[in-house]
């Protein structure tokens, strides 16, 4: 009746597949006020005016607001970002105006009424760009912005942050280098498209309570943030999420939730709703970054990387949001899984008139894994060496020290030799790599290894409360979003093992209510399993003493004696010695009506050991507890007439330390590979000359569609990682970080050129193609 | 959501619905006849369209036709695109909608409604002009037949409250020997990056384009180079392809660079599916 392990059902897909589950834009009341928004239709530009009286005058009106109403800046790294556009806009799609009204339509309609006059500047529309001495300043207050800690600015200049990386002798790493590579990466921004767009409810109570109710992935860092920004006492801050429609880290920014509360402040403190359109939750809400970045590698000739030096420069768009963050997580994984000695890295995030980035499944891997990897494959080119031996070769292992200095073991580390090993089974590698199938069809395989640590904030929290029901069951509540991921379902699992009952018997709360329920950092950096699975064991531990206290008393034992399993408290030597749960959950009454304790509440938390901040000058630092390794690859056929391809077969191998649900992380896996080659080979936004979307919806902005899709293959090896409950690494990023870089490789040894730019659209795969012919 | 309040008005008849568009035009509320909706949706919400009434067509007998008459295979305007392909009526206009959108939205989409799109690509017009159909055109000022390759000048040529009843094609053209193309920009349901309808007629081969310029067409230069005795086949294409009507189109799907590759390459399958690749023509 083991609880882990096992394939138990994710506990909200009843509600999802019968229509009834709830989402934060599906409730309506009476009562009820909407909230449309005006957008900007340029990149850049000066706001010289917002006339809104027209507007004010439509029908059912109740408030027109601009970014007159607030002067607040917002932002977690850098404080850069008006709620609504002050003085000017800084990207397309930037929120100018709101409007409040009786219904939607009205709203919408008095919407277009809204009449904001812009002077266009010039625009940047790349991290090159931005980098420019001559380039167009975006931020000309950068200077003043308060900043959180480790966030380095370049006042003057389009610099949001520079996180540097050093380790080793450059001099010598290049001096024992015979084989040096240089190769240049970029892609563009592009969307989450997660199937819920971003809504917000906004209430200011009477009794001065805000109440909000958010698509997030972090309602308590929208409590947070929202008491600091608008002065609101902490307890006062009520923020509650039910389920989340998918996330992938961009719910996590905090956007709709601001200017639905300036606008029910607008309107007396009445509730209004907030449901973003597609297109606004495309251009206005944070997407996903884009990357330019040079990797320069030297081996020895026996393909020992003696040197590396990286420069990635984020394109960090118009407001910085978590986008230096990102860039810090890639920092600090830089080098992708390998052990290199000598290390230089330096990784800007630049402004730029694009959407602004925020975090995106994988938080910057995905990104820099891409740089890396194509950096290898150029390596293993120019020394003629196998390219997933060359991996093999350099792979990171116990004993080596991580690009932040820290002493990897066989806990904090996964085993990437392995999954290379069982990868190059699998996928027949040296059977054949490239092979002609037709008269004009090349099948293909590429390779990438990747790895990941987790970037919660060194004092990330989670805590878990369990209480009883009548029947010995329990309640489990955790801060824990329910995303999609299935988490708590695995957290209802760690508790049933713990208190060796059945999952079925563990009843978990999905929604979260800031007030009551305990505070989970944030859903987000596959780390929900890991922290509020800890918390979760301790919750249970704590319940358990309880329950063997009340025990012990009544059956006259020594509590060390006693063990909780099957639903009884029993004495280890002579079971026959038992209580039910159900008769000293809510304490014991003896028959004369006496009662021995109460109602028992486990509770429970967790934080991270032993964290730090990094060091600015060199990176040195703890980021986080545990860097997770996977081998994948893609196989493609490529038509070589006009460089259109279809993916054959996907394959993630990767170190689960514990595979705690096999469904759910199948699941998982799968589905973060198919939102890599989603990206790899299609996803972007599409700019014209003058920084405005050109695909603001998904009629022009193309995701994976069923039938497009490879077979996926997932295997898992089980290396525990000590600190993680039942030794379970994070899982739920990892699928998607090596899929872009695995398809660039198979389709450049189809095609017989390099394709170093993403997505991988038949057309660029054809001027590669053309390129490498001439 | 359609942020604007519209009338609407479901008539029973060409002639009422003809009256209906006058009386509502003269009331300056811009109406629109549809029979699908897919573009009063997704324009209106977006601001891109407005009206303030639609005339639904679904309701005329005439519309919703799909036979075989005299010989002659009559589709009216508002039969759907899954319908026109699940009917194997006219297996290449079939096949040509059925490249059009998704399933759910092909359920909607009308023959009448794709090929007075407000978009560039009207792929369902292709195969009608392969087939030499005839148009019947109604409105205020009575009704109108006319060959489509007259009537249909980049966009079907229909004055004020004039709308598409139906399309008559000769019922053997609906056997002939065709092929149909379509090259997306890399997403299996897209606009088209090129499409090309062709037929074989005879010895020669028709064909007619959607995606290559701004506007579909059917061009008899092209024809006419394509089916020229003598030059090889390579020839004969980039010969069509210099006769185009108009400059390649260019957009954020495709440079006209890589669209004049991928009509070459479309072409020279089309003419080996419908055997015109050899040098004899």
């Amino acid at each position: 009746m083991e609880a882990i392990g096992r394939s138990v059902p994710k506990k909200e897909s009843y509600d999802k597949v019968t229509g009834a589950a709830r989402y934060t834009g599906d409730e309506t009341e009476a009562g009820l006020l909407h909230v449309r928004l005006v957008t900007s239709p340029y990149a850049h530009a000066k706001l010289i005016g917002v006339e809104v009286a027209e507007a004010r005058r439509a029908k059912g009106v109740r408030a027109v607001l601009t970014g007159d109403v607030c002067a607040v800046l917002t932002g977690e790294e850098i404080r850069d970002r008006p709620i609504l556009a002050r003085e000017k806009v800084r990207y397309f799609g930037e929120a100018v105006a709101a409007v409040v009204a009786d219904s939607e339509a009205e709203a919408a309609h008095a919407a277009t009424l809204v009449q904001a006059r812009y002077e266009p500047l010039p625009v940047v529309l790349s991290p090159a760009e931005g980098l420019r001495a001559d380039a167009p300043l975006i931020h000309e207050r950068l200077g003043q912005y308060e900043k959180a800690v480790g966030v380095e600015s370049v006042p003057g200049t389009n610099v949001a942050s520079i996180i540097r990386i050093r380790k080793g002798d450059m001099d010598r790493g290049w001096a024992e280098s015979s084989a040096v590579v240089e190769n240049t990466v970029s892609f563009g921004p592009s969307d989450h498209a997660a199937m819920e767009t971003r809504s917000a409810w906004a209430e200011i109570r009477p009794d001065g309570y805000v109440v909000i109710e958010t698509s997030s992935q972090a309602p308590f860092a929208v409590k947070k943030y929202m008491a600091l920004y608008f002065g609101i006492e902490p307890g006062r801050m009520i923020v509650r999420t039910p389920l989340v429609g998918g996330g992938f880290g961009g719910k996590a920014a905090i956007q709709q939730e601001l200017i639905a509360y300036l606008a029910s402040r607008a309107v007396g403190g009445r509730k209004v709703k907030l449901v973003y359109t597609r297109e606004e939750d495309m251009t206005t809400a944070p997407n996903h970054i884009g990357l330019e970045a040079t990797v320069r590698l030297g081996s020895a000739g026996d393909g020992r990387i003696r040197a590396a030096e990286i420069i990635y420069r984020f394109d960090g768009g118009a407001y910085n949001d978590k986008s230096s963050d990102v860039a810090r997580a890639a920092a600090i994984d830089c080098t992708g899984p390998y052990a290199i000695d000598n290390l230089s890295c330096d990784c800007l995030t630049v402004y730029t008139n694009h959407p602004y980035p925020s975090a995106f499944r994988g938080y910057g891997h995905a990104e820099m894994t891409f740089a890396v990897e194509r950096a290898m494959d150029a390596l293993a080119a120019k020394l003629g060496m196998d390219p997933l031996e060359l991996r093999d070769r350099n792979a990171i292992v116990p004993g080596d020290l991580s690009p932040t200095r820290n002493l990897l073991n066989t806990s904090n580390l996964g085993d990437l030799k392995e999954c290379i090993r069982r990868l190059r089974r699998r996928i027949g590698w040296d059977d054949w790599r490239v092979r002609q199938t037709g008269e004009h069809t090349v099948r293909a395989k590429g390779v990438s290894c990747c790895w990941k640590n987790s970037s919660a904030d060194p004092n990330a929290t989670s805590g878990a409360i369990l209480s009883f029901n009548p029947d010995g069951s329990v309640n489990l509540e955790t801060g824990v979003v329910e995303i999609g991921t299935g988490t708590k379902t695995v957290l209802a699992q760690i508790a049933a093992e713990r208190l060796r009952m059945d999952p079925d018997r563990v009843h978990v709360k999905l929604r979260v209510d800031t007030q009551i329920t305990p505070e989970h950092w944030k859903t987000v950096a596959s780390r929900g399993v890991f922290l509020a699975g800890r918390a979760t064991i301790h919750a249970a531990d704590d319940a358990i003493r309880q329950l063997i206290g009340i025990a012990a008393c009544v059956l006259r034992t020594d509590p060390q004696d006693l063990e909780l399993g099957r639903g009884y408290v029993y004495v280890r030597a002579d079971p026959a010695v038992r209580i039910g749960i159900q008769d000293i959950c809510y304490g014991y009454m003896y028959p004369n009506g006496n009662t021995v304790g109460g109602q028992i509440i486990g509770r429970g938390n967790y934080t991270q050991r032993r964290m730090t901040v990094l060091d600015p000058d060199t990176g040195a630092g703890n980021p986080g507890p545990e860097w997770n390794v996977a081998a994948q690859a893609v196989e493609i056929e490529l038509d070589a007439r006009d460089g259109s391809y279809r993916l054959i077969r996907a394959v993630t191998v990767l170190d689960a330390g514990k595979v705690l649900n096999p469904k759910g992380a199948e699941g998982q896996v799968m589905g973060a590979m198919s939102m890599g080659l989603s990206f790899a080979s299609r996803e972007t936004f599409a700019f014209g000359e003058r920084g405005n979307v050109l695909n603001p919806s998904l009629r022009g902005y193309h995701l994976i569609r069923f039938g497009e899709n490879p077979e996926y293959e997932v295997e898992f090896l089980e290396n525990p990682c000590l600190d993680a409950p039942y030794g379970a690494r994070a899982l739920g990023e990892h699928g998607l970080i090596g899929m872009p870089a695995a398809l660039a490789a198979a389709l450049s040894a189809a095609a017989g050129a390099p394709l170093n730019e993403l997505p991988l659209h038949p057309e660029r795969v054809w001027r590669a193609m053309r390129k490498g012919a001439v | 959501m359609i942020p604007f309040d519209f009338e609407y008005y479901r008539p029973a008849s060409v002639d009422e619905a003809a009256a209906l568009y006058r009386r509502l035009d003269e009331q300056g509320k811009s109406p629109l006849y549809y029979s699908g909706g897919t573009e009063i949706i997704t324009f209106g919400r977006t601001g891109r369209l407005r009206t303030g009434a639609v005339i639904d067509l679904k309701g005329i007998r005439e519309c919703g036709e799909l036979a075989v008459r005299d010989a002659r295979l009559v589709l009216g305007s508002a039969i759907t695109l899954s319908r026109l392909h699940d009917s194997r009526a006219f297996p290449l206009l079939g096949e040509t909608a059925a490249g059009v959108g998704d399933r759910t939205s092909r359920n909607k989409i009308t023959l009448g409604g794709n090929i007075c799109s407000r978009l560039i690509y009207r792929e369902a017009v292709l195969p009608l002009l392969l087939a030499d159909s005839v148009v019947r055109i109604a409105g205020p000022l009575g009704a109108r037949q006319a060959p489509i390759v007259q009537a249909f000048d980049r966009t079907l040529q229909l004055g004020r409250g004039e709308f598409l009843v139906r399309v008559e094609t000769e019922a053997r053209y609906a056997s002939m020997p065709y092929a149909v193309v379509k090259r997306r920009q890399v997403a299996a349901i897209d606009y088209p990056v090129v499409t090309v309808a062709a037929m074989r007629v005879g010895a020669g081969i028709r064909a007619a384009f959607s995606g290559v310029c701004a506007f579909p067409f059917r061009s008899p230069a092209v024809e006419e180079a394509l089916n020229e005795r003598g030059p090889s086949p390579q020839e004969r294409i980039a010969r069509a392809i210099e006769r185009l009507p108009g400059p390649i189109h260019e957009d954020s799907r495709s440079s006209a660079e890589y669209r004049r590759h991928v009509l070459a390459l479309a072409l020279a399958d089309i003419m080996r599916r419908l055997g015109g690749m050899t040098d004899a023509g």
